[in-house]
């Protein structure tokens, strides 16, 4: 008998320790470095050198092939993650004059790629993105500014579905052979943007908050 | 009883690790089952259940392994002939092994389909290898492959027990039940 209730005893804390779990234990998934920009400390090319205040700030548009936009969610209790394939990037970019610097990104979100074919199309669903209605996100952000840590910060608006929020989006900027490699991570809530209706609105199998890490090459363009 | 096995029967760490790894196996059966026929969240967190029901069988496989090591095994009774042995060898082999490829192939279903595993909630697990569609195909059918396995030799291992029991009438089934007596 006492075999029975060690059985039981060793069943019920399983259970127990079940029903204790708490949500937000997920691991913050680990930084990863940008896509490996070419070392420019030794050659700081002529292109990546920013132009004085008085004239047009120079323009940087984004290498889509060298550039990721990754997220990270929490999916019952596992850090998953995902990215988009594709979306474009536009800097203007004026070290002296961050307020007339600007930046633009657009993601189209059916690009959206999580390694389960299932699982994407889920994503481009109303319920989450909803692809069809609303195929792409946006930030605009019209200036720069500094942060209190020195970094940088774009100061703009993120919209994604129909709904817009500000956000400052904080970015390191490296000069490159070509131009500058914009990188950087933030997050932020998902149901603030809508993505999650109907049973989707539920947080407990699927976290609110989404961590998105950005690696941008960016090519200085003569425009 | 004894926390540790004897020559003549099982401890009870060794009874409580068979049993709550049988009751698993069995919840681990049924919750794969009813996710099946779910879909969206409810299939995600039915399947969360299973992966962390079979982690915690992984878990206590390893454990159960190092305790039976530690260990002395029960013999079988004097009488039981030679092709008796050596089918009760093959088939605790292989459950053995079982109980460790099967919560090792859905592991790896879970990391080739980018979807990691965590125990409970509570904590997250590497993922064994990269995601790849074709990964979580090979992987989806060898879990439902060495399932079919684990059943048929899970039924030879009770026909096995019961013979024991109900034909040699000896105390060979006896000894491994969580109240059992052996004389």
């Amino acid at each position: 008998m006492t075999n029975y209730l060690a059985i039981l005893g060793a069943a019920l804390s399983l259970f127990a320790a079940a029903c204790h779990a708490s949500q937000d234990t997920a691991k913050p998934a680990a930084a990863k470095p940008a896509a490996a920009a070419p070392a420019s400390a030794a050659t700081p090319a002529a292109a990546a050198t920013p132009a004085t205040s008085a004239g047009t700030p120079p323009r940087y548009a984004q290498n889509a092939a060298k550039s990721s936009l990754k997220f990270t969610f929490e999916q019952a209790g596992a850090a998953a993650s995902g990215n988009f394939k594709k979306f474009t990037t536009v800097l203007i970019y004026d070290e002296k004059n961050l307020a007339a610097s600007s930046l633009d990104v657009r993601v189209e979100i059916a690009s959206v790629d999580t390694q389960e074919p299932e699982r994407d199309s889920m994503l481009k669903d109303a319920d989450l993105f909803n692809a069809a209605k609303y195929p792409a996100a946006t930030f605009a952000a019209s200036s720069l500014a500094k942060r209190a840590d020195g970094g940088l910060e774009a100061v703009g608006k993120l919209k994604i579905r129909d709904i817009t929020h500000d956000l400052r989006l904080p970015l390191t900027l490296k000069p490159t052979a070509d131009g500058l490699e914009l990188s950087g991570k933030t997050a932020i809530k998902r149901l603030d943007y809508g993505v999650g209706q109907g049973e989707m609105k539920a947080t407990d199998s699927v976290g609110d908050e989404v961590k998105i890490e950005y690696a941008v090459s960016l090519v200085r363009s003569s425009s | 009883m004894a926390f540790r096995n004897t020559t003549r029967s099982w401890g009870s760490l060794s009874k409580a690790f068979h049993w709550l790894i049988v009751l698993l196996i069995i919840n681990q059966w049924w919750i794969a089952s009813r996710a099946d026929e779910l879909k969206g969240l409810a299939k995600l967190e039915a399947l969360a259940w299973h992966k962390s029901f079979g982690m915690t069988i992984l878990m206590l496989a390893v454990l159960r392994l190092l305790w039976r090591l530690l260990n002395p095994t029960p013999d079988l009774t004097a009488e039981t002939r030679r092709w008796e042995r050596v089918l009760a060898r093959i088939s605790h082999v292989l459950l053995y092994a079982l109980i460790f490829a099967m919560p090792l192939t859905g592991w790896m279903m879970s990391s080739a389909k980018n979807y990691p595993v965590s125990w409970f909630k509570l904590f997250q697990f590497p993922d064994l290898v990269a995601p790849a569609e074709q990964t979580f195909h090979q992987m989806h059918d060898l879990h439902h492959l060495l399932f079919g396995v684990l059943v048929s030799v899970a039924l030879l291992h009770v026909a096995g027990a019961l013979k024991h029991h109900f034909i040699d009438k000896n105390d060979v089934l006896k000894r491994m039940l969580p109240f059992g007596k052996v004389e």
